[in-house]
């Protein structure tokens, strides 16, 4: 278990330098029309143990998101969300529950539970999380063809590039 | 007291969900500017938009009145061209009223009129350089308010009918002014203040816009005398004055730009600050 918090603590810290130092950098136009953000860094709280508590992944997902602000210039929009997805990860993952329940040691990861439960798991979660992201961002459903096509556009690639890190940081935890 | 612990240890995660979100919106609007301005702004998006669609269905589906009205203003227009024509020795060249006033049509978008409080939009805004504080009639005869607010492409015009008018007028061929005024809650007949009783007056004369706002020029029809009383102890006439325009069914409206509306104001406020 102790190493599980180790990793944990590891994963979160790389995954925010990277979300900040790289992924940040990245954003393509389509046109002037929609704009594709990599965002990557939910993997973050999607990734801890699964029988992590709640309040434990809501007060994370609110430092990990007011930090990620503070690079960001926008304050709250990133932690709002994170902290929705926080909250609903755990209903996500109970409603993907396999027949014999999940083992106290459980980790959502690729290697663990297999990819057909984390290909469902992580694309609705980070579906969600990139719908709402840019809503709370547009703040007005005047702007829905907008808020659509960013979040369609931008959940298919950060999506590809969760399943690749994935396939290449096998851990075990 | 026990309860209260019960509460949380079962809602726990819950309440913290809630709070957290509300600490997040809190920063949110806060301090990004441009969701509060959204915040604020998002449902008069809505509003306008909407008023919008509902103007344009109205405006089609009452397409012979509409017409109608622009013939007779049409007309009113050759009226005073062919009336210019003539008396063209009568106006001076440079600072007179055509070359002062400058009009602006606009399509009003939306309106109320059995309020206390009335109040016009009209779809053309800063964009078309429609300013505060300019005056908008809906042709040569009938003033319809004042603009009150504007935005990108609309702008918010204070209608006659509000209790908080007060134009500038005088009476065709008199001598004196008042200020008009909206009392009743007939949207055909406004009040006419503090014409003095020593002046002479009659039924059936026209009211017209006295000139000395930088809003609307002189000379604008405004509507009849319909009757007037002299009230005992008081030094001047309460003057009925029954409007020439319905205010009702405006589907049109000018807004008046004066060209030198801002010099006008800027030189009486220099006064006043002294």
């Amino acid at each position: 278990m102790n190493s599980a918090i180790q990793t944990n603590i590891i994963r979160i810290i790389l995954i925010f330098l990277a979300q900040v130092l790289i992924f940040k950098q990245i954003t393509f136009s389509l046109g002037g029309l929609a704009y594709i953000h990599f965002l990557i860094y939910p993997i973050a709280i999607l990734l801890m143990p699964v029988k992590t508590s709640r309040p434990v992944l809501l007060v994370l997902a609110f430092i990990f998101g007011i930090a990620l602000d503070m690079f960001y210039d926008s304050p709250g929009i990133h932690a709002a969300a994170l902290v929705f997805t926080a909250y609903i990860r755990n209903i996500i993952i109970a409603f993907l529950e396999p027949f014999d329940g999940y083992n106290i040691d459980d980790v959502p990861t690729l290697k663990r539970m297999g990819t057909g439960w984390f290909v469902s798991y992580i694309s609705v979660a980070l579906l969600i999380h990139i719908f709402i992201y840019f809503s709370i961002e547009a703040f007005s459903f005047v702007f829905f063809f907008e808020i659509f096509l960013n979040t369609i556009f931008s959940f298919i690639v950060t999506f590809i590039f969760v399943l690749v890190l994935q396939f290449i940081f096998r851990t075990k935890y | 007291m026990y309860n209260v612990v019960q509460l949380f240890v079962k809602y726990g995660a819950h309440i913290m969900f809630v709070v957290l979100e509300i600490i997040c919106f809190y920063l949110i609007i806060n301090y990004n500017l441009v969701q509060k301005e959204i915040f604020l702004n998002s449902s008069n998006v809505y509003a306008a938009k909407i008023a919008e669609q509902q103007s344009k269905i109205a405006q089609f589906s009452n397409l012979r009145l509409q017409n109608d009205s622009l013939m007779h203003e049409n007309a009113t227009l050759i009226e005073n061209l062919i009336a210019i024509e003539y008396s063209s020795d009568n106006i001076p060249d440079a600072d007179s009223f055509y070359t002062q006033y400058s009009l602006i049509p606009a399509s009003i978008c939306n309106n109320t009129v059995h309020l206390r409080n009335n109040h016009y939009t009209l779809c053309k805004g800063s964009r078309e350089g429609i300013k505060k504080d300019m005056g908008v009639i809906s042709s040569h005869q009938g003033i319809i308010g004042i603009v009150r607010n504007v935005s990108e492409n609309f702008s918010h015009v204070m209608s006659l009918l509000n209790s908080q008018t007060k134009i500038s007028c005088s009476i065709k061929n008199r001598k004196g002014h008042g200020s008009l005024v909206w009392k009743t809650m007939d949207p055909m007949r406004m009040t006419l203040e503090s014409i003095a009783k020593h002046e002479k007056i009659a039924l059936g004369d026209t009211v017209i816009t006295s000139g000395y706002s930088t809003m609307f020029p002189r000379g604008i029809l405004v509507g009849k005398i319909e009757k007037y009383a002299s009230i005992p102890g008081s030094n001047n006439y309460d003057i009925t004055v029954k409007l020439f325009n319905d205010l009702t069914n405006i589907r049109y409206a000018y807004v008046i730009q004066n060209r030198f509306g801002d010099e006008q104001a800027r030189l009486e406020k220099e006064v006043a600050d002294e």
